[in-house]
């Protein structure tokens, strides 16, 4: 068989997308080996593009057995030995090392960044047995036909062992710290109450459910502070507008009280009017975080949804790589011609043209670089299949970012008059936009409302309408989302663009946290407590930091991999000592959590019949059957009970029904669309749809 | 010891988290008694409907108000 070289990418649709950009004819053959996809390529010599599915090779324990602790030594291994769902990786790795035996080049196009790279090296070190010494590399930031071809004839010589290095420590410090103080909770859990329970807690899960319990504790132990504030209308030609008193807040009602029957019914006159104009520059290009953050504000998508929805308008070479942390966009990239390959689109052809004049475009960016990719930005192709809504939307903020950070700075004008009511002073504000600049490009997302004021005089009179004088108090801390955490975690230096999103879902899927206004669970409060009492090291932002900050050093070839292990290995032995020592205070407090939140998962509320105990679902000794009961059956003080469905999951909604105020549960049922249950028989609603099936029911005989 | 609000484990009256709570009911009561001239029982009882008082709080006060005797 004629050799061949052989291109290794990170998933199956960048595979097809580097098959067909290099294939002479741009129709790359496809075979399908135990149903693992991969191309033939025609070309001056011949290529096989085949995939990896993300990681194929993952850290394992050295060792027999789980029920113990500390787990020092580990070494790497095909994800199917240490995970259930992972089998169609073997067939993965069989078809990667068949494919190698014959080829005799070897290029890694997985993405460009730590796993990406790190990815690359397993299959070659293991699949492709000791290939990363003689591995070529193609760097590219878009899967355009232009920027893989030139990548492709132009690839690094060899794989970046620094940040395989760094990517290497990382998952191998990460699962130090996750196996062996997760080993030591849920042990500890296991060995006081003989159930199992999944208690997890990593370098970064900790410190992230660190910030949101501190949080939580501000917020559920706040004392609101009561102040006044004077609220008034004025009547300007017909048109009613809100004025301010100069004095935003009061702090006693008296003192309120005593300006709102000074000024009431009073006219006032315009002592001053300012005018002041204000420029707004333009937006900087979209990092990962700063995306995530927008599409959150925008649309409500979580960082891990942005993330998921980005990573496929790149694989449909739309947009750039989105895990990056710049804020640059170089001109290498070739603004003009990715803006008249936009312009194809009828939405944004008007908005082109305006910049295809320009003169000279030149981008505002921000300071932060990343030495692998650019800002994220479109790539000039228009879709080649039917975007999903989501995708049409994440795509459009891209594009419409792109632009406006070579649009103009936008010029506001905002407006104050000053108006003496009985000595005390009023203000009326406006502002308008007086010249669009950027806006234009990025107007769907922009949130600045006008207020446009009549045109006034100094001296003019206004009749005050309306004196209110508004009890006000102070609220506590907002409670985190999914993207101010990403935030938070940004800005403190912990975990890495590609982890945080999914460090927050897991605290979700361990139960933790719940909702999408963050609420800490009991057994999120309990878990930090435990963490906090005997090892708060594995809490300590600190110290996360420190391992961030070594892993970059690795990076930059100024730390040794071992090194940071050794270190690792001495922070974690003395924590690990001290929670086997407490294994049973702590294995009793980690219990009773876990068994309080089973029981507040199934809560439904407040029974409606003794109005003191709990309904819970509840299950019977007897037929196994679920339904609905009162907490004080136990005590022979209530019988309520409601019937339940048996098929499908139910759960608690928390929220009232809207027709009897009664709690509510939600009904999940496979093949099924969600429904809300409400069990109150006599619930209204209930009997307008029985009236309406009626009804539906007596009009069909009459038809017929 | 537990604590009175929510049966945890506590060395006075209340846990750490209502600790807390009653630290800052008592701290805010002097903010509130200048501003708007309440007794205790009138602060206790402003704090337990207003919707920005913290859960916590909130239970420390209602357990204030049924124990005032």
């Amino acid at each position: 068989m004629e050799k061949y070289t052989l291109i290794i990418t990170e998933k199956p649709s960048a595979a097809q997308r580097i098959a067909y950009a290099l294939d002479q004819e741009g129709k790359p053959e496809k075979v399908e080996d135990k149903n693992v996809p991969y191309f033939l390529v025609k070309r001056d010599k011949p290529l096989i593009v085949v995939s990896a599915l993300g990681h194929l090779y993952t850290v394992a324990h050295v060792g027999k057995g789980r029920n113990y602790y500390p787990a020092f030594h580990f070494k790497w291994v095909p994800r199917y030995l240490v995970e259930k769902n992972a089998k169609q990786v073997r067939l993965w790795i069989e078809v990667i090392s068949k494919l190698a035996q014959n080829a005799e080049e070897f290029i890694d196009a997985c993405d460009y960044d730590i796993e990406g790279s790190l990815i690359g090296y397993c299959l070659f070190k293991y699949a492709c047995v000791n290939k990363q010494d003689i591995a070529k590399r193609m760097k590219f930031s878009t899967l355009t036909k232009k920027a893989l071809e030139k990548s492709y004839s132009k690839p690094l010589p060899k794989l970046d062992f620094r940040l395989i290095e760094a990517g290497r420590t990382r998952h191998e410090v990460d699962w130090l710290y996750g196996i062996n103080i997760s080993r030591a909770l849920t042990l500890a859990a296991k060995r006081w109450s003989g159930k199992y329970a999944t208690l997890s807690t990593g370098r970064v899960q900790g410190p992230t459910l660190k910030f949101l319990v501190d949080r939580e504790k501000s917020i559920r132990s706040f004392v609101p502070t009561p102040y006044w504030s004077i609220r008034a209308t004025v009547d300007l030609k017909g048109t009613i507008l809100e004025v301010e008193h100069e004095k935003k807040t009061f702090e006693k009602r008296a003192d309120a009280e005593a300006v709102m029957r000074t000024c009431k019914g009073n006219t006032g006159q315009i002592e001053r009017i300012e005018e002041r104009r204000t420029q707004q520059k333009p937006p900087i290009p979209f990092d990962l975080g700063a995306l995530q953050a927008e599409a959150y504000s925008l649309f409500g998508y979580s960082p891990r949804r942005t993330s998921s929805i980005a990573e496929r308008l790149y694989l449909g070479a739309l947009i750039s790589y989105p895990r990056t942390s710049s804020q640059k966009l170089p001109s290498v990239i070739g603004y003009r011609a990715i803006l008249r390959g936009l312009g194809k689109e009828r939405a944004y052809k008007r908005l082109v043209s305006i910049l295809l004049h320009v003169g000279e475009l030149k981008p505002r960016e921000g300071p932060k670089e990343d030495s692998a990719h650019p800002a994220v930005y479109p790539t000039g192709n228009t879709p080649d299949r039917s975007l999903s809504s989501s995708e049409r939307r994440v795509w459009d903020l891209v594009v419409r970012r792109f632009m406006a950070v070579f649009g103009e700075p936008a010029i506001k004008q905002s407006m104050k008059a000053t108006l003496n009511v009985n000595g005390h002073h009023f203000y009326l504000r406006g502002k308008r936009i007086l010249k669009e600049g950027w806006m234009k490009f990025y107007k769907p997302y922009i949130r600045a409302k006008e207020v446009l004021l009549p045109p006034l005089k100094e001296g003019e009179s206004m009749e005050l309408k309306e004196v209110l004088c508004e009890d006000r108090f102070t609220k506590p801390l907002p409670r985190y989302n999914p993207s101010s955490m990403l935030k938070k975690m940004e800005e403190k230096g912990i975990g890495t663009k590609a982890t945080r999103a999914d460090i927050i879902e897991t605290l979700y899927s361990r139960k933790y946290i719940a909702e999408e206004r963050i609420v800490v669970s009991d057994l999120g409060f309990d878990i930090i407590d435990v963490l906090h009492r005997y090892c708060p090291g594995v809490i300590s932002v600190k110290l996360t930091r420190e391992l961030e900050e070594k892993m970059e050093r690795i990076q930059a070839g100024n730390e040794e991999r071992e090194k940071v292990l050794i270190d690792a290995v001495g922070i974690l032995k003395p924590i690990l000592e001290g929670l086997k020592q407490s294994e049973a205070v702590i294995g009793k407090a980690l219990s009773e959590a876990v068994q309080r939140s089973r029981i507040q998962e199934r809560l439904v509320g407040g029974c409606p019949t003794c109005h003191t105990g709990k309904l819970m679902v509840l299950y019977s000794r007897k037929t196994r059957k679920r339904f609905i009961g009162c907490t004080n059956y136990f005590k022979n003080i209530c019988r309520t009970s409601f019937p339940l469905p048996q098929r499908g999951t139910v759960k608690p909604l928390h929220k009232p029904c809207t027709g009897c105020g009664w709690p509510t549960l939600i009904v999940q049922m496979k093949g099924r669309r969600p429904w809300t249950l409400c069990f109150n028989e006599g619930c209204p609603k209930k009997e307008e749809r029985r009236k309406r099936l009626a009804m539906q029911m007596l009009q069909q005989r009459g038809n017929k | 010891m537990q604590c009175k609000c929510c049966n945890r484990e506590a060395t006075n009256e209340y846990c750490g988290l209502h600790e807390r709570a009653y630290a800052n009911i008592l701290r805010k009561f002097e903010i509130w008694k200048h501003a708007a001239d309440l007794s205790w029982e009138q602060y206790l009882n402003e704090i337990v409907k207003n919707p920005f008082t913290g859960a916590w709080a909130k239970e420390v006060a209602e357990r204030l108000l049924n124990n005032k005797e």
